[in-house]
């Protein structure tokens, strides 16, 4: 129970918590709850896909077919979009996806801190993807990547029109990339948190009312991680197949 | 909205940095060749069962072929057998027959001989008997001797007549 007078923001729960105060070359690079919840999701990831693909078994455990469910899912998707150029990025590809995924399972878990939530660390991740493909088509294309603003088959008197827009469309990958999993993360949590309030704040027994709500919200939430993971790598793999197929 | 307070952004950054780069580099050199390795030592193990599977197939299918040919070759052997045997043994019936009937119709001649022969004898016999009555009778009643001709003349008419 909350004590009389002490104010429970939604937001609340994406407050950053520094456990120590460390400075390094001026900037400050204290260890947070975001900082313990990335290293957890790391853990888990990097646990489970090391124990349970230890006995190397033809006949996999269950543990060991989740983790290969997991690769050959990532392996698809990699090969369905970008074809047999993908296998160079498919450790890319699978770790962001990974740790999208677990980032967002973590942040499921009760007084869990969802480091996904945050826009400077969906910003980052997508901005890694966006520069990455951006030199990877200079790479394999030189300065004929910029063909890839103009569309061929239109009008040329609208091509002015549309050059600009390609090129907007093509800077905003980063911003929509990472707002999409930044807005969804935030939302379904303090959705929860405003719910979990209700159950309080309702008089006798009819906060089992909200208490419901919760429940099936938290099944929805527990998709949209597993939805936004998935959208997150497939639109990498997406970008990948631009930065080689340019029309 | 904490999000948007950048008091944390570059401890976020770097603790991002770290963790991301650690994961990256570890699934990539530890975790993702382990699958890989196991992904393709079972594709490969398939791969061979399934060769294997394929080769005593192939073998099976051969022993098969050839029960059927034994099959197919025995029952022709077992008709051509019935066959020849059939037909020797008609053969045999046919002479059997053909012997018996000869033997019958031997014994037939044979029976029909002795028959004309008995009726021959017999018929003399009643011509003697006819000749002793007869002039048996004429001596005794008429006190008349007849020659012997005379009476088998008149039995030879008599028959005529008869027949």
């Amino acid at each position: 129970m909350a004590a009389k007078g002490e104010k429970h923001s939604p937001l609340e729960q994406f407050e950053i918590i520094p456990y120590s105060k460390t400075e390094f070359g001026g900037y400050d690079i204290s260890f947070t709850n975001s900082s313990l919840s990335m290293i957890i999701t790391v853990a888990v990831i990097t646990l489970f896909l090391t124990l349970t693909v230890n006995p190397r078994s033809i006949v996999p455990s269950r543990m060991q077919l989740i983790s290969e469910l997991m690769y050959n899912f990532i392996a698809q998707l990699l090969s369905d979009t970008v074809g047999d150029n993908g296998k160079k990025y498919f450790p890319f590809v699978f770790s962001l996806f990974m740790f999208v995924l677990i980032g967002n399972m973590v942040g499921m878990i009760p007084y869990q801190f969802t480091f996904t939530s945050h826009i400077i660390v969906t910003f980052a991740l997508a901005s890694v993807v966006f520069i990455g493909v951006t030199i990877l088509g200079f790479v394999n294309h030189g300065i004929k990547f910029f063909t890839f603003f103009y569309i061929p088959g239109v009008p040329f008197y609208m091509h002015p029109l549309l050059i600009p827009i390609e090129v907007i469309s093509y800077l905003s990958r980063p911003i929509s990339l990472s707002v999409r999993l930044f807005a969804n993360m935030l939302a379904g949590h303090t959705l929860l948190k405003v719910f979990a309030g209700f159950v309080v704040a309702m008089p006798f027994f009819t906060g089992a009312l909200p208490l419901a709500f919760i429940v099936a919200l938290t099944g929805l939430e527990i998709l949209i991680a597993f939805l936004q993971a998935y959208v997150f790598a497939i639109l990498t793999c997406l970008y990948i197949n631009d930065a080689y197929h340019l029309h | 909205m904490p999000q948007l307070n950048p008091e944390f952004f570059i401890s976020q950054l770097f603790w991002l940095f770290v963790t991301f780069s650690f994961l990256l580099v570890f699934l990539w050199r530890i975790s993702l060749p382990r699958i890989s390795t196991v992904l393709n030592k079972r594709e490969k193990k398939i791969n061979e069962d399934i060769a294997e599977a394929k080769e005593l197939q192939a073998e099976a299918e051969k022993i098969q072929q050839s029960i059927e040919d034994q099959l197919k070759k025995a029952h022709q052997e077992t008709s051509d057998m019935l066959k020849t045997s059939s037909t020797s043994f008609q053969e045999k019936t046919a002479d059997e027959l053909s012997k018996i009937d000869e033997a019958l119709d031997s014994k037939i001649n044979e029976s029909a001989n002795l028959i004309e022969q008995n009726k021959n004898e017999s018929l003399l016999k009643i011509h003697e008997n006819i000749k002793d009555i007869t002039k048996l009778t004429l001596s005794k009643i008429a006190q008349f001797n007849v020659s012997d001709n005379d009476i088998s003349n008149a039995v030879k008419s008599a028959e005529r007549k008869i027949n």
